[in-house]
């Protein structure tokens, strides 16, 4: 029974056998079964209560903890989305009566713009981030999130982010032309309103993305062990597949921010058709945002669904492979509809058809999922709880919403409605049916996990009652309102066309969808002080959350189980307590640190009990200066930007060697249940790395969607490249792809060198790989600026200097990593047995590798065979 | 899991090329409908060997339990055996559903 693990594998080096786990897993009946010592639990509880202690006081937000992070999360976007909430009803007072002039039509366009924009950027997205960061650790018996620390950054990004642009309305000052924001509207707009849209809706972005990651690397790295990846809670499912739609999605909408930013900050022209640029560019990579978008705010919500959906019915999911079908088909499919937003913009028919019959195939997943629903629901004894109210509610309003996006999705129906209010009720349809309403069911449903207390019953069913009447007041008439022509985004509408009384109903609809949120919302803040504790599992749930303290412990879990069910609770009597008894895993904190496990990918078998961030202030400072490098530019403040923005690495760097990857005392330790674990871990075991790699799939997307840029203008336009036109210089450009390649050499020998225990070579080869870099972007500049390419000139020259930009940055955060890694060699962190950076590094420079040659091609090879 | 639609994603991003250049650059219709129905057959092809795979991997036998809920490796095999061919359903409807208007439109305006 013992060594199960290491017997598996052919004669490891000694080194390897260090970071292999030794003992007995999976557990025997007896271990679990084995009596414990009072005293010595009450002892490791301490211990473990000390090292996850939640600081007090004003240090309070120094907290990086789940829970807390996740609920200033989730409330800060709770408070945007009340913000934009008010717009809404600002613009519908202004179209409640024909002329009206309450607002000005230039203030007007602000509050529409914004209203879209906060309610994507500030309140969908980040509140499945909030919500998950709040809930995923639960789902999967975890300590905390794998990154902690970056939760909390990503938490302070978003907050300084979102009130910068949501407070640019305040000062009159906001973007105006919409939420996609589409050229030459935008480019052309006077002051800075598209500025900050772009810069610090940017930010957020990045600050999702460094979520999205997050939850990736938790879902699949985090899970208890014994988790299986075909027993994993669905919601987990979700998460992953919405975390890997975020990777995909917002990299091409944060290439075309670069781009936009560099044609209003620098004017080179890639969306100017003078000069050889074309404004549907943007719209291209606005919607292959856009539309993975509107799923990536519906699958969260389906997931919360998933979760209620079976606890109200009391039995297990029907057709859970179904469910992970649906979620991963819809992950896929809906990346192939963006040209249906695009319909009359003069593509040629067989696109249109194409991307039709596609906006036509994602139907089909999404239904395996609803009706996965309903058939759970026929086969189990319902109890209507009160969540499962609002579940019930937003898959009726979801499914008038898909009908209706199964009409649009016809190009011809699509000419005639296009930008009409009847669209506006399509999308209102799907986002409260697939967003608002599973959410504020799951925030009553979870309500009790988070806070240890229960929302009223009654005021939960008067808040459903009021919403989803004033809703279908609001909402469904519009659909009326668009097909008798009514355009959206006007500011008033003459009493002769007929709109008045539907724009009236609409507008008294609003305001009771106001009243039934702001009921919600008072249920949410009143104080429950008074209030008796929730029981601990108020709901009957069978899966890990419920298994939670109360009242609330910081710790997470109380020992990390052993699973061998979905539905622990339901299927394990003995379960609750061997995990309060800490007779799992990691039930203590010898060294006073906070830990967790790590698993496997897809078997969770356990890898290591690797030490987590802290409380800290340095991310506070990062998000900051970040939010600097970001905002300043808005004010043209280049300078200062460049400065907050060496700031933000500093932190991030201060961050990074104090406490990531650290050198252990001992090489493992003993977790339990005759298990030790290393805790040490580096390449594919490691979350660090998983987190690397799945950084830089994002990363590599956003360059993707530069480079689609040049395919797309070279068959766009007759004139890319120009005839005539100055080329890179062919030899410089040869060497600075030699330049990479022997910068990446030396990388990878250099950690193959250390491993040896050669660390002086390594350090030489490090040093190597630095000069070459320098060499190899100082190369490429050259390439462009010695044959007198005028980025400004033409939008040929303009992408080829927009490429060089990206690797050029991209070259210095891989020179900044190389030096960390020599620093760290030289203090004694990074060390033949530990070199997770080194190893970091390197996985970062075959992308880094890989995108200095496809620039070299585009620069060099390309342009030359298309002209 | 996920070859099958990657597969479905690859036939997308090829027929979107293959019509953006025959259509615009070329103005060849026939040279797009020609190419997408190539594209189609060969990813049809590839997703039906992967889904075969799959049923093979899912093992399965009526009357047995499919639920695949059990923490045993074979189970999970089996689960991911019958994700895939789910999957590869839905791939092979996916790439079928984008190649239809090439049968019905005949020109790029």
């Amino acid at each position: 029974m013992t060594d199960s693990r290491t017997s598996s594998h052919p004669a490891p080096t000694e080194e390897e056998q260090a970071a292999r786990p030794v003992g007995t897993y999976p557990p025997t009946q007896e271990l679990l079964d084995a009596p414990d010592d009072p005293q010595a639990r009450a002892e490791r509880e301490a211990q473990l209560r000390e090292a996850w202690k939640t600081p007090r006081g004003w240090r309070y937000l120094s907290a990086v903890n789940n829970t807390e992070v996740g609920a200033w999360y989730a409330l800060s976007a709770f408070g945007f989305m009340l913000c934009a909430g008010v717009l809404a009803l600002l613009i519908r007072v202004q179209l409640a009566v024909p002329d009206n002039d309450f607002l000005s039509a230039d203030r007007f366009n602000q509050f529409f713009t914004m209203h879209g924009s906060a309610m994507m950027f500030l309140f969908a997205v980040p509140m499945f981030e909030a919500i998950s960061i709040l809930l995923l650790p639960a789902f999967l018996g975890a300590r905390d999130m794998p990154f902690p620390r970056l939760s909390a950054y990503g938490y302070w990004c978003f907050l300084i982010g979102g009130s910068f642009v949501l407070g640019s309305v305040l000062f009159n000052v906001a973007p105006k032309s919409g939420w996609f924001m589409y050229p030459p509207l935008a480019t052309e707009q006077e002051g800075i309103g598209p500025d900050i849209w772009l810069l610090g809706l940017s930010f957020i972005e990045i600050a999702s993305i460094a979520a999205a990651v997050e939850l990736i690397v938790g879902v699949i790295k985090c899970r208890p062990p014994g988790m299986r990846i075909n027993i994993m809670p669905l919601y987990a499912w979700y998460v992953l597949v919405v975390g890997v739609m975020i990777l995909f999605a917002f990299p091409p909408l944060i290439a075309g921010d670069f781009l936009f930013e560099l044609q209003r900050s620098l004017d080179w022209p890639f969306f100017d058709p003078d000069r050889g640029g074309d404004p549907m560019l943007w719209q291209h990579l606005f919607w292959i945002f856009g539309h993975p978008e509107v799923y990536i705010v519906f699958l969260p919500s389906i997931a919360i669904a998933a979760m209620v959906v079976p606890t109200a019915s009391q039995r297990p999911i029907v057709g859970y492979s179904w469910i992970v079908l649906s979620a991963v088909g819809v992950g896929f499919l809906s990346f192939g509809l963006w040209v249906h937003h695009m319909f009359t913009t003069g593509l040629p028919s067989l696109s249109l058809g194409f991307f039709s019959a596609a906006s036509q195939a994602v139907v089909i997943p999404t239904g395996v999922q609803i009706f996965a629903f309903v058939a759970t629901l026929m086969v189990g004894r319902v109890k209507m709880i009160q969540p499962m109210l609002w579940i019930a509610g937003a898959l009726a309003i979801f499914t008038m919403g898909g009908l209706t996006g199964v009409m649009v999705a016809i190009a011809p129906f699509d000419w005639q409605v296009h930008d009409t209010y009847f669209i506006v009720a399509h999308l209102h349809y799907t986002l409260f049916g697939g967003l608002v309403f599973p959410l504020l069911g799951g925030v009553y449903y979870f309500y009790p996990f988070f806070t240890k207390r229960m929302m009223s019953d009654r005021l939960g069913r008067i808040s459903f009652w009021t919403t989803f009447i004033g809703f279908n007041v609001c909402f469904l008439p519009m659909h009326l309102t668009g097909l008798m022509g009514m355009p959206r985004r006007v500011a008033s509408y003459s009493s002769d066309m007929g709109w008045d009384w539907l724009n009236l109903l609409s507008s008294v609809g609003s305001f009771i969808v106001a009243t039934g949120i702001l009921i919600f919302a008072w249920d949410l803040v009143r104080p429950k002080r008074d209030q008796p504790l929730a029981p601990r599992n108020p709901w009957n749930g069978g899966t890990l959350e419920w298994s939670h303290d109360v009242p609330a412990e910081a710790w997470g879990s109380r020992s990390v189980p052993y699973v061998s069910s979905r539905y622990p609770l339901w299927e394990d009597d003995k379960f609750l307590e061997r995990l309060d008894g800490g007779r799992f895993y990691i039930p203590d904190a010898p060294e006073g640190k906070r830990e967790t496990l790590v698993t496997s990918a897809v078997d969770a078998e356990p890898q290591g009990a690797l030490p987590i961030t802290g409380p800290a202030w340095c991310t506070i400072w990062a998000a900051a200066f970040t939010g600097g490098a970001f905002i300043l530019p808005v004010f043209k403040l280049y300078w200062l930007a460049s400065l907050s923005g060496a700031g933000a690495v500093a932190c991030v760097v201060y961050w990074l060697w104090t406490a990531t990857a650290q050198v252990p005392k001992a090489p493992d330790r003993d977790v339990g249940l005759g298990l030790r674990l290393p805790v040490y871990v580096t390449g594919f075991r490691a979350p660090g790395w998983w987190a690397m790699f799945i950084t830089m799939l994002g990363d590599a997307t956003a360059f993707a969607s530069i480079v689609f840029g040049v395919f797309f203008f070279w068959t766009a336009r007759p004139d890319f490249p120009p005839e005539g036109a100055a080329h890179a210089d062919a030899t410089l450009i040869a060497l600075s792809a030699l330049g990479f390649v022997l910068a990446w050499g030396a990388t990878i020998t250099a950690r193959e060198v250390n491993r040896r225990g050669r660390q002086r070579a390594a350090r030489a080869l490090v040093g190597a790989g630095v000069l070459c870099t320098l060499g190899a972007a100082g190369a490429m500049g050259l390439a462009l600026w010695l044959p007198g390419m005028a980025p400004s000139s033409h939008a040929y020259p303009a992408t080829m200097y927009a490429l060089g930009v990206w690797v050029g940055a991209h070259s210095g955060a891989g020179v900044v990593m190389l030096l960390y890694c020599l620093a760290g060699s030289w203090a004694g962190k990074l060390t033949p047995r530990y070199d997770a950076d080194l190893v970091n590094t390197t996985l970062f420079w075959h992308f880094l590798c890989l995108m200095g040659l496809v620039t070299a091609l585009m620069m060099g090879v390309f342009p030359r065979l298309a002209s | 899991m996920v070859l099958a639609p990657t597969v479905w994603a690859f036939h997308f991003v090829f027929c979107y090329a293959v019509m953006s250049v025959a259509c615009i650059k070329l103005g060849a219709p026939d040279i797009a409908r020609l190419g997408v129905a190539a594209l189609t057959v060969i990813a049809l092809g590839i997703i039906g060997f992967l889904g075969w795979r799959a049923w093979v991997q899912w093992n399965f036998r009526p009357g047995d339990n499919y639920k695949h809920d059990r923490p045993t490796e074979s189970q999970r095999r089996e689960f991911l055996g019958h994700g895939g061919f789910l999957l590869s359903i839905v791939s092979a409807v996916g790439v079928i559903f984008d190649a239809l208007p090439i049968f019905i439109i005949e020109s790029c305006i």
